[in-house]
């Protein structure tokens, strides 16, 4: 199956802002931040449809979510919307700062298997025992 | 019944232009408001935390309050974490916590401008306010910030569209976009300049070289050719009053607060030539306040530890994500924040090992990790308060319509869970 290497770029968009603001269990919030967004030349090379999910790894996570295109990304740049899902692949060294480096990560994107946790299962997740 | 001037409680830019109808304890209508705005204001009795719970059971109030003084009083080292989602008074309180209980208190700050405040404690900042910034500047540089999708109105009311006393608004103003993708701000701006992933370093010390008027031999830096960051310095250079406002494009990348300190040193390169200020874009809508009121109340903007019964100051030791990865604190409350979907993973775990109270008025991940959550008011549209704006002018926020019925401001239930500390210690 094919895999991109991608620098992963994190942040705000106004659609997550909107859905955090009406609450983080709306429907709004979950599809404002479920999802990557990928160049076409990426769509393209991962050959994936519309319905298919994607897997985003990194060195110190992984994440299955659901992704749009955005014409306005280069190919090998990926932007993930702040939130929970995003989260997951994120590392928490600093490096003596106190802020973990959530923008300019190497990650590997592929065609993924299985559904989008939803927010709660994302959420239990973090618990010890899961 | 209309109210105007009403200050928005959601980004840096506190726009102070609104406008609410209100009819029946409710609002119905509202002008000049963001998209993010309008869902604040209109969406504020939408997913609520409906009681006080303890380990999901519903209990009073008092009882929650009561639970919480139990956990931070047995507590051996608590963090106070939040407070940048909520008013200034609740922040000064959740202070005397921490110093009250020998605990940690951090903001928000540390995971988006903290490398910020760390660059300017060491190199200083040649700042101004958005007024001043709006009558003055005709030139407008955006470097790794966004805020066509964060801070909605910026653009708009402050740095580009408006009239100023000096400048003829858009036509007066150029408007430059450094990111390392094409974002709206890019696509708006005069000119985009892209810049590899985290090589904003890189670009800032060569524009800084070049305006200092050093003979460079590289050919290329950070993916752009020497040319075009030559014609870039050189129309730097050239502005009568110039503004780098500045996102977590600069401190979220490698090299965090060097990014920054790099970015000061252009501005002051700069105003050797001409006049240049830098405005971090702040995100949530005080979190400036929660630098300032710890700053006042301590001595330090974040990170601040009280476990020798004084304040010290340590990012990296004494910042949120440090503390939960390392499993270093063993009870916290959380206030004006969701640490639960802001903290990596492998951080955020550490809120279900340890048990952690939680002031909200929505259902977050942290209130469902949480052991205590007790409901609040909304500062800025249930309650008053005060916040400050991300150029450090302080606002004052209204109160539009009642909380729901028992419901208090995070101050009164940060004042209720301080006194009982107080209580317990004697």
């Amino acid at each position: 199956m094919t895999k991109i290497e991608v620098i992963l770029i994190s942040g705000r968009t106004a659609k997550q802002g909107i859905g955090l603001e009406e609450g983080k269990s709306s429907d709004s919030y979950f599809d404002s931040v479920n999802h990557i967004m990928l160049s076409p030349d990426d769509v393209e090379t991962l050959g994936i449809k519309e319905k298919d999910r994607v897997r985003v790894t990194t060195a110190t996570g992984k994440v299955t979510v659901n992704w749009v295109t955005d014409k306005n990304l280069d190919p090998g740049l990926v932007f993930f919307p702040y939130g929970p899902w995003a989260n997951q692949v994120y590392g928490s060294g600093t490096g003596s700062t106190g802020m973990p480096v959530m923008k300019g990560i190497a990650a590997i994107v592929e065609k993924g298997k299985g559904k989008v946790l939803t927010l709660e299962e994302v959420v239990n997740t973090l618990r010890e025992d899961a | 019944m209309e109210q105007t001037d009403i200050v928005c409680p959601f980004c840096g830019c506190l726009c102070d232009d609104l406008e609410a109808s209100v009819e029946d304890g409710h609002i119905t209508g509202l002008k000049n408001a963001c998209a993010v705005s309008r869902s604040k204001f209109l969406n504020h009795g939408k997913h609520r935390v409906e009681s006080a719970f303890i380990d999901n059971e519903p209990v009073s109030i008092e009882d929650s309050v009561q639970a919480a003084i139990d956990i931070l009083s047995h507590a051996k080292r608590p963090l106070i974490y939040g407070l940048s989602s909520t008013e200034c008074g609740a922040i000064s309180k959740a202070i005397e916590i921490a110093e009250v209980t020998g605990g940690i208190v951090d903001n928000t700050a540390s995971v988006c401008h903290g490398p910020t405040i760390l660059a300017l404690q060491q190199v200083g900042e040649s700042k101004a306010s958005l007024g001043d910034i709006m009558n003055r500047a005709d030139l407008v540089v955006f470097w790794g910030a966004n805020p066509t999708a964060a801070h909605l109105r910026h653009i708009t009311r402050y740095s580009v569209m408006p009239k100023g006393m000096y400048v003829e608004g858009r036509k007066g103003r150029k408007v430059i976009a450094v990111d390392v993708r094409k974002t709206g701000t890019a696509r708006f701006a005069d000119k985009f300049v892209q810049v590899e992933p985290n090589s904003d370093y890189e670009l800032l010390q060569t524009l800084r070289a070049i305006v200092r008027g050093e003979e460079l031999e590289a050919t290329e830096v950070a993916g752009i050719k020497m040319e075009d960051i030559k014609a870039l310095a050189a129309e730097m250079a050239k502005a009568k009053y110039g503004v780098v406002f500045f996102g977590l494009g600069l401190t979220q990348s490698e090299g965090r607060h060097m990014n920054i300190d790099a970015a000061v040193g252009l501005v002051a390169e700069l105003n050797r030539k001409t006049k240049f200020v830098l405005t971090p874009m702040r995100g949530h809508y005080n979190v400036a306040g929660a630098n300032t009121v710890a700053t006042w109340q301590t001595g330090y903007p974040y990170a601040i530890d009280f476990s020798k019964g004084y304040p010290r100051y340590n990012p990296g030791e004494f910042t949120a994500v440090d503390l939960m990865a390392s499993g270093e604190v063993d009870a916290a409350i959380i206030i004006g924040s969701d640490p639960g979907a802001t903290f990596p993973a492998d951080a955020a775990k550490h809120l279900t090992k340890i048990p952690v109270i939680t002031l909200e008025q929505k259902i977050t991940p942290t209130t469902m990790l949480s052991k205590i959550v007790i409901p609040v008011a909304t500062a800025g549209v249930e309650t008053e308060g005060t916040a400050y704006r991300m150029d450090g002018i302080a606002l004052r926020l209204s109160k539009i319509v009642d909380p729901p019925e028992g419901v208090y401001s995070d101050e009164h239930i940060l004042d209720m869970i301080l006194r009982g500390l107080k209580e317990a210690a004697q």
